[in-house]
């Protein structure tokens, strides 16, 4: 499965012949595995607006993700500095290889969120948890990652900073929100339609999509 | 002060922030903000950890830097000033000590990050002159977890203030922090940079934190630090889970071990304090029994001197025209593939050399050294006779280097041995003096003395001060092999010293040299050679190291020599068959098969026609078939890097005749400001530069400003910019919009994830390149 996700990062979804054994090699030499954590809060609604814990989320993607939850879950997920300091030292040695390491890195820490998320509904059997978003989906502006990040305190407990343009070191790693309710969720977050990179998307580009 | 920090056991305050946020503080606020507006909060606090016991209270100072205080409206000396100020205040009449409190940045240094070395110093240097000045008694750099900044930090609180430094850092279970560092290389590192006290703070309970805390107990004459978090917290509600009693207790085992200051960070309060006051009342310190040992290292890497370790030779321009070009163009890649090989080919420490004429040493040693440890994880031997090269390579140096070289002259002396004692370097010290080399051992050996004797009168440690009796040429002097290792003998025996030798010059003007060298290292390593320069990409001078690590029984369970000759028995290791052409062996990504067959070729034909009638050619292929689906990206780069090998055949040809390189025009490449992802950008690297084009590389995050003046100053007819976030593309809407108010505006071709066509246009871009093979289709289209 996440060999399978690697290869569509490179382009390669279907027919990958012989990629698909490096990529396979590749994800067998990696020892870094995703850590991540997370905070539950509960969720207060003014006029319409989400907040947890004084955390405001703006915008109409986490008011109509988060409408009917009591609760919100931060979630942040990361290789580590590792596995970016090995990409590094792979990209000085052999490019192609570099390339293959970075698919792999991005597959695993979606498949580290993947676990995060089934380890939060594991520990609340009775709640349904909605699709997990992220700043920069939908209206969700991308300056909310800062206060996500304070919240979980990211920097002392992950080793995730911000640059002063909201991007995320080490780069590989996720963060995102996850709405817990009493009542079963509506996926709404799958398709193009709803995702803020449908004009600038690489895989759209050439006619394809991500499949989330 | 009211206790002795080298002998006494000492108690520090537990947390300020979520004993904050339990009085209601919002998570995630500037609590740095409340030393102005509401200091009787803060003064509640401190006042209740001295009456739990605290003898050290931090000022609430932790995030008070230029970076994160600039948002806040208030200058860092006026936070600085009121957070000291309040903590004195609540510690008057006790014997309580205030310690300035200073954690990261909340940005990540080079190469991790894009923050310089010299902006962190900057930023910490503003702080501890405001701590300082405020009255602090001490300070205190916490929750490092890399130890680049952490130095950063010491050398601006030891270059600034006179007051005592206490560091610690946070460590992972594994034993690492979040950027690799270990404890050992934590431990000399910092001790060498003169810290006064280290250890460990936050992450984990004491439990976990035990097993580091002994390694660094293992690796340190310097009383050590413990503050941990109250175990872990609960990720539901953030509790943590252990209580002030089982934390003081967890603490107790940390203290056998030779813990003597302890605290708490995350989820402690003074009632926490309090019960470790209660639990080690009676205790008194335990004296450790700390045996120093010769050592370097890298943040990730640390290198004991516990065997015989391999410094490799080869990142040094003597005899070598292609690194001198490389140096000349300030071809760092060059020099970094140089220093990579090493590291694969099982180097322990690299050496680093770039002395040449028309090379500023002071400019290139610690360019060099910054490129190389972004991906080289060795550590490194700074080798120059110019102090200032010397001083600006170990100040951004991450680790603890060696340094090559000194000598027995008063004057090199009395030059070099401050700086080395500053940094914390090891240093080797030259058997001559200005008299030459003296031709007998016991010569040799009193110079040596003579070394070690200035060394400690610097208070450089012994452990730290390797012996080179240095290699005459066989040759030339034969009766000088024996004094040599005569020499070694005495120096290893009597004053019990580490000694470096370069070996190879040996066998310098025989045949069959390798054969000479080989056995002079076999004999030098039986005389007590611990750390020999060589070329480590010489396969049978690191089979003689395999073989006696195996005999000396480093080498416990002959695993590694073992491991070493596995493949040479597998026939895939074997070279591809006579069959194989260069063509084929590009297409197929084979580097080295592509390299030697180029070799073959050159025999034949020149450069020129080389490039034009089969490795361009080849490419194009590949090329044709990344677009028609049939390979992908990875491919396509396997085949650029066959090529590269292909160009390195060339170029070193053509540098051996004296020649100018060939190449069809030159342009730069950034990944724009603001934007840290670059690995599109380097991708497009690879293949134009394979296809013969000279590309500056300008590194991510790049300010327009430098754009643009690399594009004047080098008179650029192409620029490349990529970006990947939507967050960053008006940064490369203003860098398209400064070059072209250029006097002679560039060719700009822009790329990346979140680009497209239609934005190209609409920025002004001359090229939008899809990918790595339309930039290359931009550029013929360009140079013609």
């Amino acid at each position: 499965m996440v060999v399978s996700e690697a290869l569509r990062y490179l382009g390669a979804a279907n027919d990958a012949g012989t990629l698909r054994p490096q990529v396979e090699q590749m994800m067998g030499s990696i020892p870094e595995t995703p850590r991540w954590t997370y905070r539950v809060f509960d969720l207060t609604f003014q006029n319409d607006t989400p907040s947890l814990s004084g955390f405001i989320l703006p915008g109409n993607t986490a008011k109509k993700m988060l409408s009917g939850c009591e609760k919100a879950v931060l979630l942040a997920c990361t290789m580590g500095l590792s596995f970016d300091a090995r990409l590094r030292a792979l990209q000085a040695r052999n490019m192609a290889a570099a390339l293959i390491l970075n698919a792999c890195g991005s597959a695993l820490v979606e498949q580290g969120c993947d676990e995060a998320e089934h380890e939060i509904a594991v520990r609340f059997p009775n709640l349904y948890l909605t699709d997990r978003f992220s700043p920069g989906y939908g209206d969700l502006p991308l300056s909310a990652q800062k206060d996500l990040c304070a919240l979980l305190d990211t920097p002392r407990r992950l080793g995730i900073t911000l640059t002063d343009s909201m991007l995320m070191n080490p780069s590989k790693s996720v963060t995102a929100i996850i709405g817990l309710s009493c009542a079963p969720q509506m996926a709404c977050i799958r398709g193009c339609g709803y995702c803020s990179m449908k004009e600038t998307c690489a895989l759209r580009k050439g006619g394809k999509h991500c499949g989330l | 002060m009211a206790f002795d920090l080298k002998k006494d056991i000492i108690i520090l305050d537990g947390a300020m922030g979520t004993v904050l946020q339990q009085r209601g503080l919002p998570a995630g606020g500037v609590g740095e903000l409340l030393n102005l507006t509401d200091p009787d909060l803060l003064r509640s606090v401190y006042r209740e950890y001295i009456d739990a016991g605290s003898q050290i209270i931090f000022a609430n100072t932790f995030g008070a830097n230029g970076r994160k205080m600039a948002s806040t409206g208030y200058s860092v000396e006026e936070i600085i000033t009121a957070a000291i100020r309040v903590a004195k205040e609540a510690a008057e009449d006790t014997e309580t000590k205030v310690a300035l409190d200073v954690g990261p940045l909340g940005e990540l240094l080079e190469p991790m990050g894009t923050l310089p070395f010299e902006e962190a110093y900057s930023l910490f240097r503003e702080m501890m002159l405001a701590g300082a000045k405020a009255g602090a008694d001490l300070i205190v750099i916490e929750t490092m977890t890399d130890l680049y900044e952490a130095k950063a930090a010491l050398l601006a609180a030891k270059e600034n203030t006179d007051l005592p430094v206490l560091v610690t850092m946070s460590f992972e279970e594994r034993g690492r922090t979040f950027t690799g560092c270990t404890a050992a290389s934590m431990a000399h590192t910092l001790e060498g940079l003169g810290a006064d006290a280290i250890g460990l703070n936050c992450s984990l309970g004491p439990d976990l934190l035990l097993p580091i805390l002994k390694e660094i107990c293992a690796n340190t004459s310097l009383p050590v630090i413990a503050k941990p978090n109250a175990g872990l917290p609960d990720p539901v509600d953030g509790h943590y889970d252990m209580a002030p009693e089982s934390f003081a207790a967890a603490l107790l085992p940390c203290l056998d071990a030779g813990v003597t200051i302890v605290g708490g960070c995350c989820g402690t309060s003074p009632d926490y304090i309090r019960a470790l006051k209660q639990a080690i009342e009676d205790r008194a310190p335990v004296q450790r029994t700390y045996v120093p040992s010769a050592f370097i290292c890298s943040a990730v890497t640390p290198c004991p001197i516990s065997g015989v370790r391999v410094i490799g030779e080869r990142v040094n321009p003597t005899g070598k025209k292609r690194f001198q070009q490389a140096l000349l163009e300030q071809d760092l890649d060059y020099i970094l593939d140089v220093a990579v090989a090493q590291e694969d080919a099982g180097a322990d420490i690299l050496d680093v050399n770039v002395g040449h004429p028309g090379v500023n040493e002071v400019e290139m040693l610690p360019k060099v050294v910054k490129k190389i440890q972004s991906a080289v994880s060795l550590p490194l031997q700074l080798d120059s006779t110019n102090a200032d090269a010397l001083e600006a390579a170990l100040r951004i140096y991450n680790g603890k280097a060696a340094v090559n070289s000194v000598n027995g002259e008063e004057e090199v002396l009395h030059r070099i041995l401050p700086i080395v004692k500053k940094y914390g370097a090891a240093v080797v010290g030259l058997t001559l003096d200005k008299s030459g080399i003296p031709q007998t051992a016991e010569g040799r050996v009193e110079i040596a003395r003579k070394i070690l004797n200035t060394a400690l009168s610097y208070g450089i440690p012994r452990e730290d001060v390797w012996i080179d009796c240095l290699t005459l040429t066989v040759s030339a002097q034969q009766e000088q092999a024996k004094e040599t290792l005569k020499a070694l003998r005495i120096i290893r025996e009597e004053l019990g010293l580490q000694t470096v030798l370069g070996v190879s010059n040996i066998s310098f003007g025989l045949p069959a040299r390798s054969l000479v060298t080989q056995n002079f290292l076999i004999q030098a390593m039986a005389a007590g050679l611990t750390i020999p320069i060589l070329n480590p990409n010489q396969k049978e001078i690191m089979d003689a190291v395999a073989a006696f690590r195996v005999l000396s029984g480093e080498d416990e369970q002959c695993r590694s020599y073992i491991a070493r000759f596995a493949d040479s028995t597998n026939p895939a290791a074997v070279p591809a068959s006579s069959a194989l052409t260069l063509e084929d062996a590009i297409m197929r990504g084979l580097r080295s098969d592509a390299a030697k067959l180029a070799k073959l070729s050159l025999a034949e034909r020149d450069e020129l026609s080389l490039v034009e009638n089969t490795l361009i050619p080849a490419l194009d292929r590949v090329g044709m078939d990344y677009e028609s689906g049939k390979v992908f990206l990875p491919q396509l780069l396997s085949a650029a890097q066959a090529a590269q090998s292909v160009f390195e055949v060339i170029r070193t040809a053509i540098a051996e005749k004296g020649g100018t390189p060939v190449k069809k025009g030159a342009l730069a490449i950034a990944t724009v400001e603001g934007d840290i992802h670059d690995i599109g950008k380097n991708i497009v690297k690879t293949v134009l530069e394979n296809y013969g084009y000279e590309v500056y590389d300008l590194g991510k995050d790049v300010a327009p400003e430098v754009i643009c003046t690399v594009s004047r100053e080098k008179k650029l007819r192409l620029v490349g910019l990529s970006a990947l976030m939507t967050t960053t593309l008006p940064a490369m809407e203003e860098t398209v919009r400064q070059l072209k108010a250029l006097p002679h505006p560039p060719n700009v071709m822009v790329g990346g994830a979140v680009v497209t066509a239609d934005y190209a246009d609409r920025i002004g871009a001359d090229h939008y390149a899809k990918d790595a093979r339309e930039a290359v289709e931009i550029a013929r289209k360009v140079f013609g």
